[in-house]
């Protein structure tokens, strides 16, 4: 009995430790935050588009077609870093990319565009973030998976990065 | 530059903390000057580094990824300051400042006649201190630079800006840190089973006292934060962020008391040596709990996964070796020294009893929602119900004991004279009970117990002081020893603690919220007060601008007694908005204002509080926190009159 009781602290110790463990391991992934938006319709919108200057044709750009929305911005780090995954998914393969520039200046989201090259099928101007905040945006990059229905399927907060990429496009696979 | 040599001195302090853990290892007195070596090399180095940050900060160096993070090129100098600790990686930089500053305090404990304990103390440090190095450099180093250079920051968010918070992490972690040194001289206490004869107990006082004091300062300044800036009329919430910081305070304070009895009677030593161990865990589990993401809460800082993983594994290291040390080793400080149920030290167990238990519930409250995410997938929040239903009944009769403890003698109670000692108390907390029931006729049974706890304690209080004040009087030619003195440092941390109570019962017990839409020119009564919203304008800051709201209050007679001007101020910068309280504040009551949204046809929401007796819990804690300096000015002055 007596044993026990010094013996104690080491056992409830030892539960705490894997509980958190357990925990940290099935939450390894913390920017996949559950979004309210999940299996719901993408909230529409009403926008200038960046690169045509006119009215963003939101029916055309959201057609019955697989897509991914990339909210982004020329002053954002991570976005310049996540840059290259959303070419290659757009360029190598073949995925349709919808931009929404936030709160950016127009000339230099334009500009940034043509440094690193331009992977979205078309990009909406949200100049005070309201789109952002219909989509329940935490901060940018983030990017959201819609299906042909235009259902959301997935988001992603944060940028896409060389670790989560393949994870990242495995989802795209399973809801195509 | 500044961020490269900063890196740099990071990396020496990290080469100067394996070195002092080497040279610990030998138990030999020559060694000392590498130890010296080592420990000012740590201190040095480490101050460096935060300067060297500092000045990134200051000089606005947005290569730093840190800098460009956290900073502006508009931000108030205080604030560009204070940012260095205000995110993740410069606060775990503030940590380390602090610990190789402990370390230097454990260093200058050498005497001859405690080399082997003190090298193995500092060997147990060194150990942690590498620990958080490697956490730092791995996973969270503030040095880290990007390839282009942004023409201005992110800024720093608004609400963060605020004086009491810029002080509030350094507080707090001079209390998590000297912990770590209780943490250490516990172990080394048990690993040397005590071969010297070291007073241990006298070296972990200073500490505990320490910490406890800065634990508490700290804590009260995060609840000052809350209360002025949040604008949500409270100062605690039951915060994942607040717990973690009351649970090591719960267990640093029923570690004070037990201490005591271990000065005194030589009983408790196995219990205070467990303590001791789970206190710093628990600062370092807290850590944890914020820092990794598995908790959400609003102070959570940047989501990592692999600094959750670090910081798990180093918890799993140090709680895994002390505690299986405490295991092996304890039984050899098992006392034989049995003391009666009541006695200054049976009232002193019964309470570290009680504080254990609470931290216990703390902890079980501020994880539940986590274990049952396991196994429901559900997501459920824990809130205020639970933690008033589970902590206030069993702080209770903790409260009730309290007041009694100072008042029995250590081993042998004489019953009817204890008695016929604690009469006036009981008498003067039955007639303040009955006073403030006929003269406020109030049914609430709460703020009746609450009332009569804090009269208990203060009444206690003024008869021990009265009790010592007769003895010293009897014994003129002694003057005042240094124990008395001693003693009078409980006297003023337990009056503080009698107000705060005061304090703590009238804000949530009789505070009065009154939520409404207003137009200009609207009145609202709230309590006795008439309160008419007379203008609203448009203000500019330094950073911000703002719509001022301004409210007159009438009392019942129709005179003014203040004008109070709560602000809704824009960061464009961060395109962030905040809600700037206005408050005014007398002995009685707070009267709190918040002005949220609105426009001028449909009106203002216009939150208005009555806070009843606000100001008595940041007199309390200010008294309980002068008590601890006291405490911890006598503590040293005993050590130091030891190692003469």
């Amino acid at each position: 009995m007596r044993k026990f009781i010094f013996i104690s602290p080491i056992i409830v110790f030892f539960c705490i430790i894997f509980i958190f463990l357990y925990l940290l391991i099935t939450k390894s992934d913390p920017s996949e935050l559950p979004s309210a938006l999940i299996n719901q319709k993408a909230p529409k919108f009403e926008t200038l588009s960046l690169l045509s200057e006119k009215n963003f044709l939101y029916e055309k750009e959201f057609n019955h077609d697989l897509k991914i929305v990339n909210f982004f911005s020329s002053w954002c780090i991570p976005c310049s870093a996540e840059h290259k995954y959303i070419d290659l998914l757009s360029k190598e393969k073949g995925i349709k990319i919808i931009g929404i520039n936030y709160k950016d200046d127009p000339k230099k989201a334009l500009q940034w565009l043509d440094n690193l090259g331009n992977p979205y099928s078309d990009v909406a101007i949200d100049s005070n973030g309201d789109i952002a905040i219909n989509w329940g945006v935490y901060g940018i990059p983030e990017t959201f998976i819609v299906n042909y229905n235009n259902i959301i399927q997935y988001r992603l907060a944060g940028p896409i990065t060389k670790k989560n990429y393949e994870a990242f496009y495995q989802q795209i696979i399973k809801n195509k | 530059m500044a961020s490269t040599l900063g890196n740099s001195a990071l990396w020496l302090s990290f080469l100067f903390s394996i070195l002092q853990f080497i040279v610990s290892t030998k138990n030999i007195n020559s060694i000392i000057i590498f130890n010296r070596i080592a420990v000012t090399g740590l201190l040095t180095s480490t101050l460096a580094s935060f300067f060297l940050l500092m000045y990134c900060h200051v000089t606005s160096d947005f290569a730093v990824i840190n800098v460009f993070q956290n900073s502006h090129t508009t931000k108030p100098l205080l604030y560009k300051i204070s940012g260095v600790w205000g995110n993740h990686e410069g606060s775990m930089l503030l940590w380390m400042l602090v610990l190789s500053i402990t370390n230097y305090f454990i260093f200058k404990l050498y005497s001859k006649n405690n080399s082997i304990f003190v090298s193995k103390t500092l060997q147990i440090q060194a150990v942690i201190t590498i620990g958080f190095l490697l956490f730092i450099l791995i996973t969270s180093n503030p040095f880290e630079r990007m390839s282009t250079i942004p023409s201005n920051g992110l800024g720093f968010n608004p609400i963060l800006q605020d004086p009491a918070l810029a002080i509030h992490p350094p507080l707090l972690y001079i209390g998590y840190v000297g912990l770590s040194a209780v943490f250490s001289l516990s172990i080394a206490t048990m690993n040397l089973e005590n071969d010297e004869g070291t007073p241990w107990y006298i070296y972990m006082k200073p500490f505990v006292v320490a910490a406890w004091t800065f634990l508490t300062a700290g804590i009260a300044l995060g609840s000052i934060w809350a209360y002025y800036e949040l604008g949500w009329g409270g100062w605690w919430f039951w915060d994942p962020v607040e717990n973690a910081a009351l649970m090591p305070w719960l267990l640093s304070t029923a570690l004070l008391h037990s201490l005591i009895t271990v000065e005194r009677k030589k009983s408790l030593q196995a219990w205070v040596l467990l303590l001791a161990i789970l206190a710093f865990l628990l600062s370092v589990i807290g850590t944890f709990l914020v820092r990794s993401g598995i908790l959400t809460s609003v102070h959570t800082f940047a989501l990592d996964p692999t600094r959750g993983i670090y910081i798990l594994i180093f918890i799993g290291l140090l709680g895994s070796y002390s505690l299986i040390l405490f295991a092996l080793k304890s039984k050899n400080f098992l006392g034989k020294n049995y003391f009666s149920f009541f006695s200054r030290e049976g009232s002193i167990l019964v309470n570290n009893l009680i504080m254990v238990i609470v931290c216990g519930s703390v902890f079980f409250g501020t994880t539940y929602p986590l274990i049952v995410e396991i196994f429901t997938s559900n997501r459920i929040s824990v809130g205020e119900p639970y933690f008033n239903a589970t902590v206030i009944p069993m702080i209770i009769p903790a409260i009730l004991v309290m007041g009694i403890g100072p008042l029995l003698s250590w081993s042998k109670v004489d019953s009817k004279k204890t008695l016929k000692q604690i009469l006036p108390s009981i008498l003067l907390t039955i007639i303040i009970i009955i006073i403030f029931f006929l003269s406020y006729r109030t049914y609430n049974i709460p703020g009746l117990v609450g009332i009569g706890l804090a009269s208990w304690i203060i009444s206690n209080v003024l008869v021990t002081l009265f009790l010592n004040i007769r003895k010293e009087s009897k014994k003129n030619n002694f003057a005042i020893s240094s124990f008395l003195k001693h003693f009078n440092s409980m006297i003023i941390a337990h009056l503080g603690v009698g107000l705060l109570i005061i304090g703590i019962t009238g804000s949530s017990v009789w505070q009065e919220e009154k939520i409404s839409r207003m137009k200009v020119n609207d009145e609202k009564m709230i309590s006795n007060y008439n309160v008419v919203f007379k203008e609203i304008n448009e203000v500019a800051g330094p950073n911000y601008l703002a719509l001022r709201g301004s409210f007159w209050i009438y009392n019942q007679n129709n005179k003014i007694i203040t004008v109070l001007t709560p602000e809704n101020r824009i960061y464009p910068i961060t395109k962030n908005t905040t809600s700037e309280v206005s408050i005014h504040t007398n002995l009685l009551r707070d009267l709190y204002i918040v002005l949220g949204d609105g426009d001028n046809d449909n009106g203002w929401v216009v939150r208005i509080y009555h806070n009843p007796l606000v100001v008595w819990i940041w007199i309390g804690v200010l008294i309980i926190v002068i008590g601890g300096l006291s405490a911890l000015k006598n503590n040293l002055n005993i050590l130091r009159l030891r190692n003469l």
